[in-house]
């Protein structure tokens, strides 16, 4: 469904000048001396998986999703989207299979929830064209899907932060239902809200079959929904693959510099992380290992 | 519930709003620059104005009607449309409700260039601009092309940061500029200037208005394709680019289309405040955020609005004029203090 | 503050010829002349300045014509008449006196705007006497120079002045009478070749003075300020039956072409039509000072055509 394949990035200092009016992004011109932020990562997410891209911060999480996106072009190696190499799609059409939901959204004017899931819609509508009454069914059952539908009138800056998440989920899929990329979707929300977003989250993927990557730093929230994980660290991959496998002890020794223990919580479910001491500090350039291979992993294989 | 509530419910809410208040706003307009033209200082007969078998070099009605009151009607009905326009248009680009069209330094370039032009300037004549609409146009490309050249250095795209902060520089060092300036002028020429800068849509003829129309077009066109983009802005420079908006295209057809029409704007009436941010806020809370209803609407309730604001300065004191910048001053302060006591309190 | 005529005295009770007798004989006659003689100095001192700074272009004119010209030391920056003055250092003007150059010239009077108060008190601070100068009609104009004259002890001076002036008026006067008061719209100012930012001289005012001087109607007459903001509707409402424009600077024949051809916007203006657009160039023309019958002469040239010299 979406890979990328051996991409390198960095973020280029110069060049694209000279393509203000281009439909696309040029590959950025890059001085070998600037560090590269990723580097030769391989990734495979298959239709109707729920990958978790995990790594703490400055590890390129974010620039990984941003480049799965079509946002950003790899400095090397390729971005695919069904097959087609996102760098030749238009953004419009990237933006009709793909949808993008950012860790907070404060929009600077005052948006009912009914528009602002409507704007999912944008991508569909020729130049001109305004939604019709398809475009607002569409709408409607996204917001039945994310539980949303009773706020339909209500203004976007008076919902809760819970509220907030979920209505711009709505938005996305409105956009597509195929895939769904969230930057870090519940980093900024209480504990209740957490919960609430990763279960639309989880049945999203499982009701509607929906292929969902998350990019987080809470081990616990991928732990909880996510079938595989990537795990970065400074911009490679140091594992990937069913979570049971990816998140262990050693891996988040090798990763954080955390002693933790990961056990099975019978009660919830799935594993849990718990963190126990730092250990002693990680040097050097931990190699790169491992593709994830596709293969559709049930729930039942989950824990 | 009965089958119209279930129509309603079924059309998505822009096309309503599409309906009820573009045509509102639309004849609202019209009806302005209908009767406009017909109030004045001075009594006049309709009738004997358009009078044919009267030649029109004896007929004063006819010409008061047609070179003193028409063409200051449609004046005032394209700069209050275009300062409204790239009001709507500079708030969303920015992102910022509280930025007008003279944040960014436009109008301060204009104004150097009109005080250049009355203490330094020759007298002349081109396309039907005199020296000042000239320079003052002049004046307004070159801060809105310096504001652009810093907003689009080092080729990261457009950093709105930079734009807002190159802007506000910009309107010191020419305020800075004018004051400088002001030392080689003479009495008379000072006055000229401060009359200048209170804004006065006398055009006297139709010459200016010819001229500033191309470029008006030129403005409406750009913005014309932006209103969808601008919303997806709203929300963020990601968000906007991740539903298919290409932004560093959409930030530039909205710096220049905007800019355009300020700096045609301003050299034809002067910069004539407050317009720019009362419509847009205004027309934000009878018809809601989205810029595909408040872009149309502002474009032609601001043209309405300064066509009225004209009317009330030409003859609230008659025979004396009062400069129309003071007339929406007085409108627009109150109301922004209004808006801004009520933004306030709506965050507590 | 070193007043120029006061006298410095000689301590009493130096000795001189005639020994100790006569010492207090020539003190009781010296006393009362010494005495005398100090109260009319302080009193004179007062009344003749000799450094005399005018940041008021039409009271330096009178300064000149009523013969204290020799006793200014200094002008604003937009004094030109007469010729003597482009010699004399500059000192600012209405917007910006620039009080340190004032003070190191070390004026004992200064005509100042009426609207200067602040300069007022700091000058009134350094103890020097200031003339505080009010626009007006023709009436202000004479009474203006009446002032100057007492104050800088040319009354003589300033009465010539007043009597020439007030004869040149009412010969002009005098001519004009019997003959129909045409319209007139006089301008003072506009945008170069453009009918914008037209200012008219209202019913108040030394302008509409010697407009009806020159015997003519002024079509402002009834608004009671002296500038209007005239735009196209009113001129047009108006009707004026001569167009009067006054610049200071000359203007070139091709420019009056340039700038007559502009009213062709206007065809149904009398004056316009009738081809009475008359351009009057000169600083005598927007100066209220010595020079205000000139005007009025020359407004009623312009005014009276048919009327022979």
């Amino acid at each position: 469904m979406l890979s990328a394949v051996d991409v390198s990035f960095a973020y280029a200092m110069g060049g694209g000048g000279r393509h203000r009016f281009a439909r696309r992004r040029p590959r950025p011109h890059v001085d070998p001396a600037v560090p590269l932020v990723l580097e030769g990562v391989s990734l495979e997410i298959p239709a109707g998986g729920l990958v978790g891209i995990l790594g703490p911060n400055g590890s390129g999480k974010t620039t990984l999703l941003r480049l799965l996106a079509g946002m950003l072009r790899p400095v090397s190696g390729c971005i695919t989207l069904e097959g087609r190499d996102v760098a030749g799609m238009a953004r419009a059409a990237i933006a009709r299979t793909l949808a993008v939901v950012p860790q907070e959204t404060h929009p600077a004017f005052e948006y009912s929830v009914l528009e602002m899931v409507l704007m999912g819609r944008y991508p569909h509508l020729r130049p001109l064209q305004v939604e019709g009454p398809d475009d607002l069914r569409i709408a409607r059952d996204a917001m039945a899907m994310t539980g949303t539908a009773a706020l339909e009138d209500r203004r976007y800056d008076t919902l809760s932060g819970g509220e907030k998440q979920r209505v711009v989920i709505a938005s996305a899929l409105a956009q597509s239902g195929r895939v769904l990329l969230l930057d870090e979707p519940t980093s900024s929300l209480d504990l209740n809200y957490q919960l609430e977003i990763a279960s639309v989250i989880s049945r999203l993927n499982e009701q509607h079959g929906t292929t969902v990557v998350l990019s987080t730093h809470d081990l616990n929230l991928a732990a909880s929904i996510c079938r595989t994980i990537a795990l970065l660290r400074e911009g490679r991959i140091v594992a990937s693959g069913p979570t049971r496998d990816v998140l262990t002890p050693d891996n988040i020794r090798a990763v954080y510099g955390v002693d933790a223990d990961v056990t099975m919580h019978e009660r919830a479910g799935h594993l849990s992380v718990v963190p126990i001491r730092l250990s002693a500090p990680v040097s050097g350039r931990t190699p790169s290992a491992g593709r994830l291979v596709g293969r559709d992993v049930s729930p039942a294989e989950r824990s | 519930m009965t089958s119209s509530a279930t129509a309603l419910a079924a059309t998505p809410p822009v096309r309503r709003a599409l309906l009820r208040s573009v045509s509102a706003c639309a004849l609202l307009f019209l009806a302005t620059l209908a009767l406009a033209p017909l109030a004045g200082s001075t009594q006049i007969s309709l009738s004997r104005a358009l009078d044919p078998t009267v030649p029109f070099a004896a007929n004063t009605d006819a010409q008061i009607f047609f070179i003193a009151r028409l063409p200051r009607v449609l004046a005032a009905a394209l700069v209050g449309g275009a300062l409204a326009a790239a009001g709507v248009v500079f708030q969303a680009l920015l992102r910022n409700p509280l930025a007008t069209p003279f944040t960014l330094g436009v109008s301060a370039g204009a104004s150097l260039g009109a005080m250049l032009a009355i203490t330094f300037g020759p007298a002349i004549s081109l396309i039907g601009l005199t020296t000042v609409p000239l320079a003052s146009f002049i004046g307004s490309i070159a801060a809105v092309a310096i504001v652009y050249a810093l907003a689009t250095a080092r080729h990261r795209g457009f950093s709105t940061n930079v734009m807002l902060l190159a802007g506000v520089t910009m309107n010191a060092f020419f305020s800075a500029l004018i004051l400088f300036v002001q030392y080689f002028a003479d009495m008379s020429q000072t006055m000229r200037t401060v009359r200048w800068l209170m804004g006065n849509v006398d055009v006297a003829g139709y010459g200016s208005i010819a001229a500033a129309l191309p470029l008006f077009a030129v403005a409406l066109a750009g913005a014309a394709t932006l209103p969808r983009a601008l919303n997806l802005l709203s929300l963020g420079r990601d968000q906007a680019e991740a539903r298919g908006v290409n932004v560093l295209r959409a930030q530039q057809i909205a710096f220049i289309s905007a800019s355009l029409a300020t700096g045609a704007a301003v050299s034809l009436a002067g910069p004539i405040g407050f317009v720019g941010i009362i419509v847009p806020h205004l027309l934000r809370l009878l018809v809601g955020s989205d810029h595909r209803v408040v872009l149309p609407c502002s474009l032609l309730f601001g043209g309405a609005f300064l066509v009225g604001c004209d009317l009330v300065a030409r003859t609230i004191l008659a025979p004396i004029e009062l400069p129309v910048g003071i007339i929406t001053a007085v409108i627009g302060g109150p109301f922004f203090l209004w808006l801004l006591i009520r933004r306030s309190e709506g965050r507590e | 503050m070193k007043k120029p005529y006061t006298r410095r005295f000689a301590p009493l009770g130096r000795s001189t010829k005639g020994g100790s007798r006569a010492a207090p004989k020539m003190a009781l006659t010296v006393l009362p002349i010494i005495l005398a003689l100090c109260t009319a100095s302080l009193a004179l001192g007062q009344a003749k300045p000799s450094r005399i700074i005018s940041l008021v272009p039409s009271v330096t004119e009178i300064l000149f014509a009523v013969g204290a010209g020799p006793q200014v030391v200094a002008v604003s920056s937009y004094d030109h008449d007469p010729p003597e003055v482009e010699r004399l250092p500059r000192v600012g003007a209405l917007l910006d006196p620039d009080l340190e150059r004032v003070l190191a010239l070390r004026p004992d009077m200064i005509v100042i705007y009426g609207s200067q108060q602040e300069l007022a008190q700091k000058l009134q601070a350094a103890h020097i006497g200031t003339l505080s100068y009010r626009h007006g009609g023709v009436k202000d104009v004479l009474a203006t120079i009446d002032e100057v004259g007492r104050d800088t002890g040319h009354a003589d001076g300033a009465a010539t002045l007043a009597r020439e002036m007030t004869q040149q008026l009412d010969a002009v006067r005098a001519r004009v009478s019997g003959h129909e008061r045409p319209r007139v719209l006089l301008l003072f100012g506009r945008e170069p070749l453009s009918l914008r930012g037209i200012y008219a001289s209202g019913g108040v005012g030394f302008l509409s003075d010697l407009v009806a001087i020159a015997g003519g109607d002024n079509v402002f007459a009834d608004v009671a300020r002296e500038s209007v903001q005239a735009g196209a509707e009113l001129i047009l409402a108006r009707k004026p039956d001569v167009i009067i424009e006054l610049r200071a600077d000359p203007m070139s024949s091709s420019d009056i072409a340039r700038e007559t051809a502009v009213w062709d916007a206007l065809p149904a203006v009398p004056a316009v039509r009738n081809r009475r657009v008359v351009f009057l160039t000169g600083s005598e023309m927007v100066v209220p000072g010595p020079r205000i019958g000139r005007a009025a002469e020359r407004l009623a040239g312009a005014i009276h055509p048919e009327i022979d010299r």
